[in-house]
């Protein structure tokens, strides 16, 4: 099974240490992991911002560096549904449909594809999940509470084999955090309401720590927790279950 | 002229034909106790219950409940109490002391707590809004679980007037805060036969 | 004014945004208690959805149906192309039957069609009977939302109203005490009133009836205390048989408010004997909306407000902040289809969250139209320059790896290099209450480049 490593184009530039993170884990679950180094970003950005076309070429490219793996796994739940769902745009060729079809967020990969929910970490802190929107509505990762059906969450079960770690139960547990890609300066007093109202949900069910498996609205929270000096710290799912003592 | 225009312009584009679903009604049986649920859902709803026992008799329940009620408008078919007599030629303005009127229902919906009511129940269509209280008299057997039975109940009935009442008229438009007794009846009373 | 400008406004008082947040995300919460208590809710909703998929790839043909059932039951029918023509619909009828006061039940509709000052301009007094739109009609404001038209207004102001236009003494915002004066007012101007007009919340083609729904009782005191019940219906109100009422009935008031059924839902057949009913069917934009292939499920909705409550932008922003008779989710994918210029910063208005397709009784997929409407508005619609600028050249840079290499690095210098003050400056809009991430000394590409030399 080759697996191919999608790294998003902000975490690359921006969060490298979830990168690793992301590597290292799979490696430790000894997947055969390859990182494409022409790889650039899955088109979403533009997609939102009602750019499709334009990213056409952008997606194009995403398509010839992963063609050849079994799965493609990135660490951004709204990165793998962009690909999943609005891949759309492009001619379905075989390659394409191959790409769609296999496209994996880290959790969902490790607990659907190779079925485990123990990785072997070890984090002792309160732990608040931030469940982000594309991966819970759009990825499934988990249910959702608008929806009447029973409670399951790819996140949670691997979460709660982390020794020491305690998962926190929040008030409002899947209301949007705000950050909405262009949204987030486009509409910037909502989102950071959004945010910040995110953030103190944490602060009052005693969150040390906040995790989540897409690190956009994560770099939001962590935005608004650093100008605010709150005692929150931020860090992506991956870099949770890479942790051992 | 606005008929022609829009007909032809959804003819132009409305999407080739969908079938219609067949309902599967299984999904919905339940095994649950319908009195005790149908009370439970009156009283959610803001309604009051009223089990009237072999040895009560339903004029003196109702006096006894409403003691002040002086304009009652009864029913033949339900009890004796009506002081007012009304018929189809009585003005809705007429009806606008009401304290209290009576009306048979003519069954239940557990998983709601409505009760279906229909104009040959009633000679004037406002009644059962415009009196101040209302009692609706519903017999025990009468209840159904979910609204996919009630309308099987309905389906054969005389086609003019008839509603779903379910509790007594309320407004949450004010800071959400829920008040009892807005443009309808201000309370609703059901007494179990 | 844009929504985000608008949404800006109205966040510079804190606590009235907690507040609405709370009031609203109350109501989600009783919904989803509601509709937990229901066994097969998502089959409902499924159920419910085909239903009205079918209605509108047969809509026609049900219209006609419709029509022949309420003709024969003695109901007069009339057909509007326009909010225009349905003014004068009504306007002709009231004028037939010399009707100087009128009662309105809730209607987006009449909404829609700015009906009220139409009626107004020929000496017609209108009273919205509901209590909220009651509220917004003294206060001359337009409803905030379809289910609680005075969710923005708290009970002190509606106290201060109370006390300008009906006299009532001050009571500290006391709910129970203004709700009962606006009972007594309003009660005298249904027997007065000399013709009623309500909405429509289903119309069955079976059998040519109508149903209306309120918890107030007011539709019905006002349609039967009155000579003339003026019902006015969009042609998506159809549904094809009175047994798809029991699908309908159970999701609306539960998805709505949180109650297992609304007061009343009133099933009109027959006119009262002696007396006249009319009903108004009105297009007004609604068929070249099911022209368009990706936004007719918009026409799917029964207006129970849920997409409103559970969406994170409206319970942050106000109704107001939407500029539409209907705001919120639902709102932004119907108003660009009916003025995409002035509507065309909704669909932006939105994180694409997907909560409210997922509360969404009838599973209009609203977010996913969101989303298609911001691909048509960046091509129809003159975009900001700068934001046009940076995405288009972002989606070159992004289909080239080497012009991507370049953007990249800059991208990571400008974070840290350039002081505070020019990054946070005033177009700078993440860095107003947020700060930038750190930049890290290697990006993972240099990092893969130098620990996995033998891979990739
Ligand atoms: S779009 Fe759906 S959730 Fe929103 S008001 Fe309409 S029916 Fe309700």
């Amino acid at each position: 099974m080759k697996v191919g490593l999608f790294i998003p184009c902000y975490i690359n530039q921006l969060y490298p240490q979830v990168a690793i993170a992301t590597l290292e884990l799979l490696e430790k679950l000894n997947v055969d992991v390859y990182y494409p180094s022409t790889q650039t970003c899955c088109g979403q950005p533009l997609g939102n911002s009602g750019y499709e076309e334009d990213s056409k070429g952008a997606c194009q490219l995403f398509v010839e560096n992963f063609k050849e793996y079994d799965f493609i796994v990135g660490p951004s739940g709204s990165c793998i549904y962009h690909i999943k769902k609005h891949f759309d745009i492009l001619e379905q060729t075989p390659e394409v449909v191959k790409v769609r079809e296999n496209a994996y967020e880290l959790c969902e990969f490790i607990v659907k594809i190779l079925g485990k929910t123990e990785v072997g970490a070890s984090f002792p802190y309160k732990v608040g999940l931030h469940k982000s929107c594309h991966g819970l509505r759009g990825l499934n990762l988990g249910s959702c509470s608008e929806r009447m059906e029973p409670h399951y969450s790819t996140e949670e079960d691997l979460l709660n084999n982390v020794k020491g770690l305690e998962l926190v139960k929040l008030n409002r547990e899947d209301e949007c955090c705000g950050f909405g890609g262009t949204f987030s300066v486009f509409e910037e007093a909502v989102s950071v309401k959004m945010g910040k109202d995110k953030i103190k949900d944490h602060l009052d069910s005693g969150v040390e720590v906040i995790t989540g498996a897409d690190h956009s609205c994560l770099m939001h929270l962590e935005g608004l927790i650093n100008r605010d000096n709150k005692p929150l710290r931020v860090m992506h799912i991956a870099e949770i279950l890479n942790k051992t003592l | 002229m606005g008929r022609e225009a829009i007909l032809k312009s959804i003819k132009q584009n409305k999407p080739a034909l969908l079938p219609l679903h067949e309902i599967n009604l299984e999904a919905f049986s339940e095994e649950v106790n319908l009195l005790d649920t149908f009370k439970s859902n009156v009283e959610l709803v803001g309604g009051t219950i009223q089990e009237l026992k072999k040895n009560e008799n339903l004029t003196t329940e109702i006096n006894k409940r409403y003691p002040k009620a002086k304009k009652i408008v009864g029913n033949s078919q339900t009890s004796d109490i009506g002081t007012i007599p009304i018929s189809k030629e009585t003005e809705p303005h007429q009806l606008e002391n009401i304290d209290l009127a009576i009306i048979k229902g003519e069954f239940g919906v557990a998983e709601n707590g409505a009760i279906w009511i229909s104009e040959q129940d009633f000679p004037i269509r406002v009644l059962p809004f415009i009196t101040n209280d209302l009692v609706i008299v519903l017999e025990k057997e009468n209840l159904c679980l979910h609204l996919h039975d009630a309308y099987k109940k309905i389906a054969g009935r005389e086609r003019s007037f008839g509603l779903f009442i379910s509790g007594p008229s309320k407004t949450a438009d004010i800071e959400q805060c829920l008040v009892i007794g807005a443009q309808g009846a201000m309370s609703l009373t059901v007494v179990l036969i | 004014m844009s929504h985000s400008e608008k949404a800006a406004v109205f966040n510079k008082n804190e606590a009235k945004v907690n507040w609405h947040d709370k009031a609203l995300w109350y109501v989600r919460e009783k919904r989803d208690n509601a509709a937990h208590g229901v066994k097969g809710w998502e089959y409902l909703r499924e159920l419910a959805s085909g239903i009205k998929a079918n209605v509108l790839s047969n809509l026609d043909d049900y219209l006609i149906e419709f029509e022949a059932n309420a003709l024969a039951n003695g109901i007069k029918v009339h057909w509007a192309s326009s909010a225009e023509e349905h003014n004068q619909i009504v306007s002709k009828i009231l004028e037939d039957k010399k009707a100087k006061k009128v009662v309105k039940s809730k209607s987006m509709l009449t909404e829609e069609c700015h009906l009220n000052p139409y009626l107004e301009n020929k000496g017609i007094e209108v009273v919205d009977t509901d209590l909220g739109e009651y509220i917004v009609q003294i206060a001359k404001e337009s409803p905030s939302h379809i289910v609680l038209p005075a969710i923005h207004k708290t009970k002190e102001e509606v106290d201060e109203l109370f006390q300008e236009h009906l006299g009532t003494t001050p009571s500290n915002g006391n709910p129970e005490y203004l709700t009962n004066e606006a009972r007594k007012h309003l009660r005298k101007k249904f027997l007065q009133a000399d013709a009623a007009i309500t909405g429509v919340n289903f119309a069955i083609a079976e059998t040519g009836g109508i149903v209306v729904c309120t918890n107030e009782g007011n539709a019905d005191m006002g349609s039967h205390s009155a000579p003339v019940h003026i019902a006015c219906m969009g042609i998506e109100k159809i549904i094809p048989k009175e047994e798809h009422l029991g699908i309908f009935l159970r999701l609306l008031a539960r998805s709505a408010t949180g109650q297992p059924i609304t007061t009343y839902s009133s099933h009109f057949n027959k006119p009262t004997e002696g007396r006249e009913m009319h009903i108004v069917i009105v297009d007004n934009g609604r068929t070249e909306q099911l022209s368009r292939e990706d936004f007719r499920a918009s026409l799917h909705c029964i207006r129970c407000g849920a997409c409103m409550n559970t969406c994170p932008i409206y319970r942050r922003s106000g109704g107001h902040s939407y500029d539409a008779t209907i705001p919120g989710p639902i709102g932004s994918i119907l108003s660009p289809g009916k003025d995409l210029t002035k509507h065309s910063s909704l669909p932006f208005a939105s994180t694409l969250c997907g909560s409210c397709s997922n509360v969404c009784p009838v599973k209009i997929n609203i977010h996913e139209q969101l989303y298609s409407w911001r691909q048509i508005i960046t091509k129809d619609v003159k975009q900001p320059l700068v934001k046009k600028t940076i995405l288009k050249i972002a989606g070159v840079v992004l289909s080239n790896r080497t012009l991507y290499n370049i953007g990249g690095k800059s991208a990571r210098f400008m974070l840290k290099y350039a002081p505070r003050f020019m990054v946070y400056s005033k177009l700078n809009a993440w860095g107003k209450a947020r700060e930038l991430p750190e930049v890290k000394n290697q990006n993972f590409d240099d990092w893969y480049k130098e620990k996995r030399k033998n891979n990739g």
